[in-house]
C-alpha cells in the first residue's frame, strides 16, 4: 500500500520535472493575472469602498451591484466578457478576475470604517479634524486590518478563480488543469492544481506578514525576536514580484520570442481538437517560415469561433456539422456535400472565413450504449430503444443536451425520450456508462473509448445528426497574406478517416500520450513532414 | 467667557427637548460643574459650545463671539476637549496623540515635541517613560492624563470635559480629581465640566449649574447650593449624599 503510494508521488514528481519551464512559465501568468486584477480591485474597490461608507443608500446600492455581479458563475462572466470584449486571452481575463476580486474589497473597507470606534470618530471630530483629516488620520488606519483581510480574500480567491481563465486563452496554471481536463489526465490536471493551490497559500502568507510587518512596534516588546522580524516581513511583497518577474523571463513561449511572422493556432478543449491543432502547426511549422502561437483549449465552439472572428486567432479546426447548426443556425442536413458547401459559402459571405479542405473522417455524435446491453436486447439502431426508453438513463454532454441537432433532434425524430438526462464532462460521460449509472452516452464516432471500453454505437437509422466533418477554418485575411498555409494544410486533407482518428485518440485518452508527440508520429508516418517539392 | 442665551435642543423634530431654554454664563477663569442625571442635557449643552452638536434655537458666545459664524473646524481646535470614554486614538502612539492639536494647528514639528514634553511633565506622565507607548499600554488613568494632556496641549483658552472620570476607580478619579484641580487653578482655564457625581461637583466646581429634564434648576457656588437650594429637585439632590455624609462621619 504504502509503497504504491509512494510511486505514485515520485510518478507525478518526475512527470513535473520534466515540464519546470513551462510550470515556471505558467506560474508567472497566474502572477500576473492575479496582481493584476487585485490591483485594479484595490484601485478601485477602496475609493467605492469609502464613498459608500458616506451614507446608507449608497452602501446599499454599491454594494447590492457588486454582490450580483458575483452571482455570475465564473464561465458564464467568461463567455459574456468575450462577447462584450471582442477578443480572447489576458484582457477579458483580467476584467472578469477584478470583478470578482471587488466584493470582498469593497464589503471589507465598509465594514473596516463603519467597524471604527463611534468614540475615536467623535474624538477625532472633536478636537477639530476635518471631514479628510478623519478619514485619512483616524477611520482609515483604524480600518486598515479589515480592508487588507479583505485583499487578503481577493487575493486567494483570485488564484483560484484565474485558474479558469485559461478557457479564453489566457494562460496561466489553469492551462494544465484545462488540457488535464481535456485528456483525462490526472497528473496534468495536478500539475496546475498543486501549483495554484501552493501559490494561493503562499500569497495569503506574505499579504499577512505583509500586514503584521506593517504594524508598528509596542514599548513592551521592542526588543523582542518579532520586532526584529517586522522589516523582513515588509519586503516580503517583493519576493512575490520577483517571482513573477522570474518566472515570465525564465522560459518564455516561443511564438512570444520570435521576430518574424507568426501564425495563431487555435482548438477547443478535447483531445481530437488537441490532436488536429498540432498536426496543423507541426505541418506549418516544418514547411513554412511562420512561427506557431498555439492557443488551445479554448473553452468550447463559441469561443473558437468568437475569437477567430476577433482576429485573435488565425485558424482552427471546425466541424461541418458544428458550423452548420451551432453557428450559422440552420436546420439540419444529412447530405455531407451539400452541408460543406452551405458552410463555406456563409462562413466567407458572413464572416470572412474559408473553409479549407476536410480531414477525411466524420466525427458526428452515436448514441451509445454498453456492448453486452446490445448484445442481450438486440439493440442495433436509436430506434430499438424506444420501447425501453422509460427507463433508460443518459448521461449526455451540456452541449449535446442544448443543441438542435443533439437531443432534441432525437426526441422529435425518434419521438421517445429517456426518464433521466444528466448533463456529464466528456470524460466523465465515458466512467458513467462503464460502470454503469447512466446506460446511453452520446459518444463521438471517432472516439477511441468506443473499442476501448467495450461499446457499442448505435446507427441513427432517422439521419438526425448531420456529417460532422472536420476541416480547417482561416480567416480570408489571413490566407491572402499567407497563401502557403493553403497549400501545406492540403497535405493533411482526406488522410484520416474514422479508425485513423480513432487510434490517436486513444493514444493520448488511454496511453496518456502528449498530443504533439502522437502528431509528431503520425507525420513522419505517412512522410508527411519531408518536403515534396 | 461663554454665554448661552435661552439655548434649546430638540431631537427627531421637535417632539423631544434635551435641553430648553437655557441660559447661563461661564466666567473667565472660573470652573463650571453642570450637574445632573443621565438624559438631563448636560452632555448636550457641552456639545454644543464647541459645535459637535448644533442649537435648535438660541445663541452661544464664546469670547464674544458667535460660535454659528465661525469654522466649526477652527472653533474646536481652539477649545480643548476631554471625551467621555476618552477617545484616544489607538493607532497613535502617546506623543502623536498628544501633539495631534497642535499638528493640526501647523506649529512646526520641534515646538511641537517640546511642548508635549512640557505637558506630560505636567500631567504626571514622565516623557522618556510614556511618550512612546500605545494607549493599549497605559492604565486607564494613565489613559485620562493623556486625554487631559492632549486637549491642554495647544494652550487652549476654555476647556470642555464631559464625565472624563466616569470609567475610572474610585482612588484613582480622588487623586486625578485633586490634581486637575490644582491644575487648572494654576493654568487658569477656563473649564466646563460634566458629571452626575455629586462629590466630584463638589470637589471640582467654583460653581454648579444643576440640570434636571433640560432645564436650569439653580446656578450657584457649592456652598449656597447646599443651603439654600433654590428647587425641590436640587434639595433631595444633595439631601441624601449630605445624610449619608453626616451618618458616616457620626459613626466614625
Amino acid at each position: 500500500m504504502g509503497a504504491g503510494w509512494l510511486e505514485c508521488v515520485s510518478d507525478w514528481m518526475s512527470f513535473a520535472i520534466d515540464r519546470i519551464p513551462e510550470l515556471w512559465f505558467r506560474t508567472g501568468q497566474h502572477l500576473v493575472l492575479t496582481g493584476v486584477s487585485t490591483g485594479l480591485a484595490i484601485a478601485i474597490g477602496l475609493p467605492l469602498g469609502i464613498l459608500a461608507s458616506t451614507n446608507k443608500w449608497l452602501r446599499a446600492t454599491v454594494l447590492g451591484a457588486i454582490g450580483i455581479f458575483q452571482t455570475v458563475p465564473s464561465l458564464a462572466m467568461l463567455a459574456i466578457l468575450l462577447a462584450l470584449v471582442g477578443k480572447i486571452g489576458v484582457v477579458p481575463a483580467i476584467i472578469a478576475l477584478t470583478i470578482y476580486a471587488l466584493l470582498p474589497i469593497v464589503r471589507n473597507t465598509v465594514t473596516g470604517i463603519e467597524g471604527v470606534p463611534h468614540e475615536v470618530v467623535e474624538a477625532a471630530r472633536g478636537i477639530g479634524m476635518t471631514h479628510g483629516q478623519q478619514l485619512r488620520m483616524v477611520q482609515l488606519p483604524l480600518a486598515m486590518p479589515v480592508m487588507i483581510a479583505g485583499i487578503r480574500t481577493a487575493a486567494v480567491v483570485g488564484v483560484g478563480i484565474a485558474t479558469l481563465s485559461a478557457f479564453i486563452g489566457a494562460g496561466g496554471l489553469g492551462q494544465f488543469i484545462n488540457r488535464g481536463l481535456a485528456l483525462s489526465n490526472t497528473q496534468l490536471i495536478l500539475l496546475g492544481a498543486i501549483p495554484a493551490a501552493l501559490l494561493a497559500v503562499l500569497v495569503d502568507g506574505v499579504i499577512a506578514a505583509t500586514a503584521w510587518g506593517m504594524q508598528p512596534v509596542r514599548q513592551t516588546d521592542k526588543h523582542s525576536m518579532g520586532a526584529r522580524l517586522k522589516p523582513v516581513a515588509l519586503a516580503m511583497p517583493l519576493l512575490l514580484v520577483a517571482l513573477g518577474v522570474y518566472a515570465a523571463f525564465e522560459s518564455r513561449s516561443p511564438a512570444a520570442s520570435h521576430t518574424g511572422q507568426t501564425v495563431r493556432i487555435g482548438s477547443k478543449n478535447f483531445t481530437e481538437q488537441l490532436i488536429l491543432g498540432e498536426l496543423m502547426s507541426q505541418m506549418i511549422e516544418a514547411h513554412t517560415d511562420l512561427a506557431v502561437d498555439r492557443r488551445f483549449n479554448l473553452g468550447g465552439t463559441m469561443f473558437c469561433h468568437e475569437a477567430l472572428t476577433a482576429g485573435e486567432i488565425d485558424l482552427y479546426a471546425e466541424y461541418t456539422g458544428t458550423g452548420l447548426v451551432t453557428i450559422l443556425k440552420r436546420p439540419v442536413e444529412s447530405d455531407a456535400d451539400s452541408v460543406f458547401n452551405i458552410v463555406r459559402t456563409e462562413y466567407k459571405k458572413q464572416f470572412n472565413l474559408e473553409w479549407l479542405e476536410p480531414f477525411g473522417f466524420n466525427n458526428t455524435y452515436a448514441l451509445t450504449v454498453r456492448k453486452s446491453d446490445s448484445r442481450e436486447k438486440g439493440w442495433q439502431t436509436i430506434s430499438d430503444l424506444a420501447s425501453s426508453s422509460e427507463t433508460l438513463r443518459a448521461g449526455f454532454t451540456a452541449e449535446f443536451s442544448e443543441r438542435a441537432d443533439g437531443y432534441p433532434g432525437v426526441r422529435n425524430a425518434y419521438g421517445f425520450s429517456f426518464a433521466e438526462v444528466r448533463d456529464l464532462e466528456p470524460s466523465l460521460m465515458y466512467q458513467a456508462v462503464v460502470k454503469g449509472e447512466v446506460d446511453v452516452i452520446c459518444a463521438f464516432t471517432t472516439d477511441g473509448r468506443i473499442a476501448a471500453f467495450d461499446l457499442q454505437p448505435l446507427t441513427d437509422d432517422r439521419h438526425v445528426f448531420p456529417p460532422y466533418f472536420a476541416a480547417p477554418v482561416i480567416r480570408l485575411g489571413y490566407l491572402r497574406a499567407h497563401p502557403e498555409v493553403r497549400e501545406v494544410l492540403a497535405r493533411l486533407a482526406g488522410v484520416l478517416d474514422e479508425k485513423t482518428m480513432q487510434r490517436l485518440n486513444f493514444q493520448v485518452d488511454e496511453h496518456g500520450r502528449r498530443p504533439s508527440d502522437v502528431a509528431r508520429e503520425f507525420l513522419s508516418e505517412e512522410g508527411l513532414l519531408t518536403q515534396t517539392n | 467667557m461663554i454665554t448661552l442665551n435661552r439655548v434649546s435642543k430638540s431631537f427627531g423634530g421637535g417632539g423631544s427637548h434635551a435641553v430648553r431654554e437655557l441660559s447661563l454664563q461661564v466666567k473667565e477663569g472660573e470652573s463650571l460643574v453642570l450637574l445632573g442625571s443621565s438624559g438631563c442635557g448636560k452632555t448636550t449643552t457641552l456639545k454644543m459650545i464647541n459645535r459637535l452638536i448644533e442649537p435648535t434655537s438660541g445663541t452661544i458666545h464664546v469670547d464674544g463671539r458667535d460660535v454659528t459664524k465661525q469654522d466649526p473646524v477652527v472653533l474646536r481646535r481652539t477649545i480643548g476637549y476631554v471625551f467621555q470614554g476618552i477617545g484616544l486614538f489607538p493607532h497613535y502612539r502617546v506623543i502623536q496623540n498628544v501633539e495631534i492639536v497642535p499638528r493640526l494647528m501647523g506649529w512646526p514639528p520641534n515646538k511641537r515635541r517640546a511642548r508635549v514634553r512640557e505637558i506630560l511633565d505636567l500631567v504626571g506622565l514622565p516623557p522618556d517613560e510614556f511618550s512612546g507607548r500605545f494607549p493599549d499600554e497605559l492604565s486607564g488613568g494613565q489613559q485620562q492624563r493623556v486625554g487631559v494632556a492632549r486637549a491642554l496641549a495647544a494652550d487652549p483658552k476654555y476647556l470642555l470635559m464631559d464625565e472624563p472620570f466616569g470609567a475610572l476607580d474610585a482612588i484613582t478619579r480622588d487623586s486625578l480629581q485633586q490634581e486637575l484641580k490644582s491644575l487648572s487653578k494654576r493654568l487658569g482655564k477656563t473649564t466646563v465640566f460634566v458629571t452626575h457625581d455629586i462629590f466630584e461637583a463638589l470637589t471640582l466646581a467654583d460653581r454648579i449649574a444643576v440640570l434636571h429634564e433640560g432645564r436650569l434648576q439653580q446656578i450657584d457656588t457649592p456652598k449656597k447650593i447646599l443651603s439654600d437650594p433654590a428647587t425641590s429637585f436640587v434639595r433631595e439632590l444633595f439631601e441624601k449624599p449630605a445624610q449619608q455624609l453626616a451618618a458616616f462621619q457620626g459613626g466614625d
